[in-house]
């Protein structure tokens, strides 16, 4: 019988290596391809992974429960963004501040969205909306340098983001629900 | 992102998006502690967000140049989990030196292996081994793909294994296999040679010359018949390997 995230975390803390495993089997794919797409590099990417599976291994106790998905992505997006900073020159634009891990919402919708269908969602935006999400998220830039490098207001920025986060929520139906 | 309410609520999106900079993210954190409207359109577009990171999620192979985590990368983070997992819980006797299974079961696609012949060594990370094959070309003439015998040589449940210094040594299915995972790189201008010593002989036999990659890892094909041999070394030579070792073996080991 498959088990749920959270009861596979609770066998790692009991330093199950096959817990351990099937987590890996069921979340590597979007950690990778997240560090991958954030950094543009391969080595990098692996190396942001194995880093965070093995935070997950030697500091089980880190994630409070409620979504794991959610947990890990923040840990990559984290991680992705300290590998951004180090290779930041001084005087490039400021990143943002990471997502608080222990702040991943209580939700358990990520687990049932199937990746393709979230891709065709986004495209459903109108470029205005998607590029600052993807730009934003992806990219490890602030709301300003968005605004900076598409020569557009920072309220209007703001508001396309909010437009485009709620349109991509109701795309994606009744497959995102808190 | 100042103390109005209308304009704190414009900024939970970008917050969400994790767009803000540092100092508004943290005066919009403590705001949500107390705010229940704006903590309720926080907790709806993380969740969105979460799903943007999904489209992220990179492909279960490597067709048509997709993104794609090697299954190596696992092997690599498995190993160590594995190794932490068994010294968590051994007894405090001495540990087995041959353990029973390093590399896990799994599916992998033996495409996406390159083995650089002229160079004999298979490095694990795939980015890696193709920028070190880029630079060694004069040394790798040619590569092929590993066939899955190999593959499934090297993930053999049942293969003997034998614990040496920055890796093991495998012997599954009468083949052997030096495979490091954390090996160091050769002092400048020196490469690693294998060497093998058949049974009844005194001679070392000069194998192929190999570098890790840059995390320490390569597989070396040694031999296909491993009843012949009594043990395999390696020592640190010149490019293009010695007729004779010409230092102490970094790795020696009896296969008997």
């Amino acid at each position: 019988m498959t088990q749920d995230a959270g009861q596979l975390m609770e066998r790692v803390r009991a330093r199950d290596a096959d817990a351990f495993e099937a987590l890996y089997d069921a979340h590597h794919r979007v950690v990778y391809g997240l560090a991958a797409r954030m950094l543009g590099d391969a080595l990098a990417a692996e190396d942001v992974t194995q880093a965070v599976f093995l935070k997950i291994w030697t500091a089980p106790e880190l994630f409070h429960g409620g979504n794991f998905a959610a947990w890990i992505v923040r840990l990559t997006r984290n991680r992705s963004l300290d590998v951004l900073r180090v290779r930041k020159s001084h005087g490039e634009a400021e990143l943002p501040e990471t997502l608080p891990e222990e702040e991943a919402v209580e939700d358990t919708a990520f687990a049932n969205i199937d990746a393709d269908n979230v891709r065709k969602a986004l495209a459903t935006l109108p470029p205005e909306q998607r590029e600052p999400i993807e730009l934003g998220f992806f990219g490890g830039i602030t709301h300003d340098e968005i605004a900076r490098r598409s020569g557009i207001p920072l309220g209007t920025v703001k508001t396309r983001i909010r437009m485009g986060l709620k349109k991509l929520r109701s795309a994606l139906g009744t497959m995102v629900t808190v | 992102m100042n103390g109005s309410h209308a304009e704190i609520f414009d900024d939970v999106a970008v917050y969400a998006l994790g767009t803000l900079p540092e100092a508004e993210a943290i005066r919009m954190r403590e705001h949500l502690e107390t705010c229940e409207e704006c903590r309720d359109e926080y907790e709806a577009l993380a969740a969105t967000v979460t799903a943007v990171a999904r489209s992220a999620e990179s492909c279960t192979d490597a067709t048509n140049g997709a993104v794609y985590a090697s299954p190596l990368l696992k092997a690599r983070i498995m190993r160590e989990v594995r190794a932490q997992s068994a010294t968590k819980t051994a007894p405090a006797t001495s540990a087995p030196k041959v353990r029973s299974l390093v590399w896990p079961a799994y599916a992998i696609s033996a495409a996406c292996l390159v083995i650089a012949l002229g160079f004999g060594a298979v490095n694990l990370s795939l980015t890696n081994r193709l920028h070190h094959l880029e630079a060694t070309q004069q040394e790798a003439a040619t590569t092929r793909t590993v066939d899955d015998a190999t593959v499934a040589d090297l993930l053999n449940e049942r293969a003997k294994r034998y614990i040496v210094p920055g890796g093991e040594v495998v012997r599954s299915n009468n083949h052997v296999y030096i495979a490091m995972d954390d090996m160091p790189q050769p002092p400048a201008g020196k490469v690693y040679q294998a060497w093998t010593q058949p049974k009844g002989s005194k001679v070392m036999v000069p194998g192929a010359t190999f570098v890790p990659d840059r995390h320490g890892v390569a597989i070396l094909p040694i031999s296909s018949n491993a009843s012949l041999l009594h043990a395999i070394a390696v020592s640190i030579e010149p490019p293009g390997g010695s007729k004779a070792p010409t230092t102490s073996p970094v790795v020696l080991e009896l296969l008997e």
